[in-house]
């Protein structure tokens, strides 16, 4: 097993820098998925990791050894990697068993011996009933099986993974979340996953590290990334977001546009009359009608939000509210489908100020 | 390494040739194939410039000064200026409207024309020139015969032996080159661009002239250019039909300069302009022909539905095979009947009957056996090694390997502005002489036609590599295979089908190859299409009618081999 240490990772295509000064120390056994966009970057990072490209700026480390550099670079296939391509790539002309035995040919193996393995490969992705078909025969969620067991198989040291899900319909990308999430707890290697897909990221790594613009904007868990994120871009990519914008008072309250006072989390550290963004989760917003409860919940410290219902749309598991302020705000909420109102009805929006997470705002 | 790499880390941006060495192991391969082709495309043109350009005394213009003061080859250039545009406008004319009645309109039978169009393309032209020798040569022409019983006239309808004659019999072998263009186009106008102009008010032929017509105008105008060049470059068909009559074109004007006594240096100097010329109408054409969104309408092509002919079905079906017999079926039948009878302009009686000429051209007559063990050989190799060739240089132009790859495009398709016998003045200069004299032995024929196949064989296999998905390679070099490896486990296998397209459209251009072997054959190292011109001075009909036969059946074999393998068709591969 090995880290991974990026350091001032930099790719250019025709002077426009693609991946631009990246820097990401990634552990042993870790799972991290590259977030962000489509030309952010990501997976023009992932081939620099695969050695399908040279860096012209930077460094990549594995193991401690330099494995890309502008002057170096160690070919792919004696990198101890694998990868799994959005393709799939599963060649058409071998058999699902001969697509998962041709890595092994590279190693010093007896006929046994690789068959062994193959055959307990192809157990783990529950694929040995199928070990004689040809891709042509598989379907999408089958060859993306093929594909794992053929990285798999090979005991790489580092594996990538670039948008391996994007191909296949929803029920059987939710499924195969989880299938790469349970591998990576049973194998435990390296690996770097390639993805726009928040939910992806969210439920296969155990840290994400968001892109724009080939630069990298955040990195952390989850939960992190999802409670706390550090930029607008970041609050707006993963997950929703409703962005407030207002300048601190000398009272340590967040003065917005309309003459609303709110309270924001670590807002005692903002000087007076700077100016912030906010980022408010439309989950973490709950709707009252009553006085007497949006009393109770302004004497605990809760942000209160008078306005009027504009939209709603019914989810089944949720509704998704659209609210208009006073001002000429509006304010998107997710509560769940217990309590219903009406577009027109007046309505008051509460926010615990810990919800309200400040974000630069580039 | 790691401890030394600080070391080299400084140089932040220095990419010498020692990055190389860890880049790819299998970069000595990439390279030397691209040495290898360009050294191929350079030497011979190398050696014309400088021997039309140098003399002992140092640099002259005297031989272009000689060549174009000299009224015997002024008139070969004017020669073939004319019959190279007539028998452009003869083959657009009949390959567009072969094309258009093929792809837009409810013809019947359009598998079997396509496919004799297909046989027309295969013909090797000094072959059907030789075959309309027998057909309507002014005496004994089979068909002049037929006119002279039925009129009872002295008179001959045809004589082959003109210009006219010699004009008709290339256009017959030229259309087919026009019409895989046009039919290409055809059927990518979409109706969509029609039915606009039919809402309008236009009848379906009003339709077909102001709109499908002006939309493949760039096609016609390509057609033209390739048909002009094809004949501007044709030697054999010049030289059995024109010579007779004392008609000159300029390749055989060059032939005639390399007959005793040799004047390469003349030679060279003629060849020149035959040259430049070919390479401008190729600039043109492409320019023409790049124009997107002009020429390529409608990418898709959509639905396309097809003007009914109604009543002129049948006139219309019988011009076309009109047209065909004349490429194909008098020609195959001549041919046939000469190869299978004693007296070949008798009829084809029970006592005219024979396979003595079988006999004869296999097992008797000196020179056919090593020719056809020749043509073979050459024909596998060149194949074989062409094609090895041929895939490393479009996988490194595809794959973008080094800096400047991309212009080894340019050097693969060089051949095709080089018309064979001006190749064939080059490599003669070359490799005559030391360091590397191949001149007597059949590896100057191997190098001649490795250089002019490799245009067929690089289109071929680039445009396979393009229909394949690069991550399916980069899928076995990240578990371990290198370049080579994937190279030759997954990309070329599932390149397969193209590459044996390409593996034989290169063994049918040899073994029908004529223009570059008439200069670079030696007696040991004749070759079947150099015997059979050989044998027309001898006048062994029966032998040169089996040769020919033999000629084209191995080439149908091969075409049908590699249809049934790739169970596809091969003529609409080859654009």
């Amino acid at each position: 097993m090995a880290n991974v240490s990026i350091r001032g990772l930099t790719k250019k295509f025709a002077e426009v820098a693609a991946v631009d000064d990246f820097h990401l120390e990634i552990g042993d056994g870790e799972f991290v998925s590259l977030l962000g966009p489509s030309g952010c970057g990501k997976t023009t990072t992932l081939r620099l990791l695969a050695g399908f490209l040279q860096p012209d700026g930077g460094e990549i480390r594995a193991a401690g050894e330099v494995i890309s550099s502008p002057v170096h670079l160690v070919p792919p296939e004696r990198r101890q990697m694998s990868m799994i391509f959005q393709s799939y790539a599963v060649w058409p002309h071998m058999t699902v068993a001969q697509n998962v035995a041709y890595g092994l040919k590279f190693k010093k193996l007896t006929k046994q011996e690789i068959e062994k393995k193959v055959t307990k490969l192809l157990g783990v992705v529950h694929l040995a009933e199928l070990k004689d078909r040809y891709s042509a025969e598989l379907s999408g969620g089958q060859q993306q099986r093929v594909a794992l067991a053929r990285a798999l198989v090979v005991e790489p040291q580092i594996l990538l993974m670039d948008e391996p899900l994007s191909n296949l319909d929803a029920n059987l990308r939710e499924e195969m979340r989880f299938e790469i999430r349970r591998l990576h707890e049973e194998f435990k290697i390296t690996t770097v996953y390639v993805t726009h897909d928040q939910a992806e990221a969210m439920a296969t790594s155990d840290r994400i590290a968001v892109l724009d613009r080939g630069r990298l904007v955040q990195v952390g868990r989850p939960n992190e990334i999802f409670d706390r994120p550090a930029t607008r871009f970041v609050a707006e990519f993963v997950g929703k977001a409703n962005i407030l914008t207002g300048r601190f008072g000398g009272d340590g309250l967040l003065q917005l546009g309309d003459g609303v006072k709110i309270r924001v989390a670590g807002g005692s550290e903002c000087a007076p009359s700077e100016r912030v963004t906010v980022c408010l989760r439309p989950h973490n917003i709950s709707l009252v009608s009553g006085d007497a409860e949006a009393r109770r919940l302004a004497e605990q410290n809760y942000n209160l939000f008078p306005g009027v219902i504009r939209r709603s749309i019914y989810f089944g598991d949720s509704v998704d509210y659209t609210m208009q302020l006073p001002s000429s705000g509006v304010l998107r909420v997710i509560a769940p489908p217990t309590q219903r109102y009406e577009p027109g009805q007046q309505i008051i929006a509460a926010a615990h100020p810990d919800a309200c997470v400040i974000v630069r705002d580039e | 390494m790691p401890a030394s790499q600080t070391g080299t880390f400084r140089r932040v941006g220095y990419t010498g040739w020692s990055a190389f060495r860890f880049k790819d192991p299998t970069f000595p391969v990439w390279i030397g194939a691209a040495i290898l082709l360009v050294f191929l495309m350079l030497l011979p043109l190398g050696a014309i410039f400088r021997a039309s350009l140098w003399d002992d005394t140092g640099l002259t213009l005297n031989r272009y000064f000689e060549v174009f003061t000299n009224e015997q080859f002024l008139k070969a250039i004017w020669n073939t200026l004319i019959i190279s545009t007539w028998v452009g406008v003869l083959a657009v004319m009949t390959g567009a409207l072969l094309a258009f009645l093929v792809t837009r309109t409810d013809l019947p039978w359009k598998k079997p024309i396509r496919a004799l169009v297909m046989a027309s393309f295969v013909t090797p032209p000094f072959l059907g020139a030789f075959a309309w020798t027998l057909l309507a040569g002014p005496n004994a022409g089979a068909l002049n015969k037929l006119y002279r019983a039925v009129t009872g006239s002295e008179e001959a309808l045809f004589n082959i032996f003109t210009m006219p004659g010699l004009i008709f019999v290339m256009a017959l072998y030229s259309f087919p080159f026009v019409f895989s263009m046009i039919a290409n186009v055809c059927e990518l106008i979409s109706s969509d661009l029609e039915d606009a102009a039919e809402i309008l008010g236009a009848n379906k032929w009003r339709t077909a002239w102001t709109v499908t017509l002006p939309l493949a105008m760039p096609a016609l105008i390509g057609g033209f250019i390739l048909a002009f060049l094809q004949s501007l470059s044709l030697f054999g068909a010049p030289a059995i039909l024109g010579l007779p009559a004392g008609l000159h074109t300029i390749t055989t004007q060059i032939w005639a300069l390399f007959q005793y006594p040799p004047r390469l240096d003349l030679a060279a100097a003629f060849s020149v302009p035959l040259l430049l010329a070919t390479m401008a109408l190729i600039a043109v054409q492409k320019k023409i022909l790049g124009r997107k969104g002009y020429s390529t309408v409608g990418g898709k092509g959509g639905q396309k539905r097809l003007i009914h002919l109604g009543l002129g079905r049948v006139p219309v079906l019988l011009f076309v095979f009109g047209i065909l017999s004349l490429s194909v079926f008098l020609p195959y039948w001549i041919l046939l009947k000469a190869a299978l009878s004693k007296a070949w302009a008798m009829p084809l009686t029970w006592d005219n009957f024979t396979l003595h000429n079988f006999s004869f051209a296999f097992f008797e007559y000196g020179d056919t056996q090593r020719a056809i063990y020749n043509t073979f050989k050459l024909g596998i190799v060149t194949a074989t090694l062409g094609t090895l060739l041929a895939t490393l240089i479009a996988y490194v132009t595809h794959r973008n390997l080094f800096r400047g790859a991309r212009y080894l495009t340019f050097f693969a398709l060089a051949p095709l502005v080089i018309p064979g016998i001006v190749l064939a003045v080059g490599l003669f200069i070359v490799y005559t002489r030391p360091p590397l004299v191949l001149y007597g032995t059949i590896w100057i024929l191997f190098v001649a036609f490795l250089t002019k196949e490799m245009p067929i064989g690089f289109s071929q296999a680039e445009s396979t590599f393009k229909s394949i998905h690069p991550e399916l390679e980069d899928a076995s070099r990240i578990i371990g295979a290198n370049r080579l490896i994937s190279l030759k486990d997954i990309t070329a296998p599932l390149a397969r089908s193209g590459l044996i397209a390409a593996w034989s459209f290169i063994f049918i251009g040899v073994i029908r190859e004529l223009s570059a072997a008439i200069l670079l054959f030696a007696p040991s190292s004749k070759v079947v299409s150099v015997v059979i011109f050989d044998l027309k001075e001898e006048g062994q009909v029966g032998v040169i009618a089996v040769l020919g036969t033999l000629m084209l059946a191995v080439s149908f074999l091969v075409i049908l081999g590699v249809q049934w393998f790739a169970g596809r068709d091969v003529v609409a591969t080859r654009e």
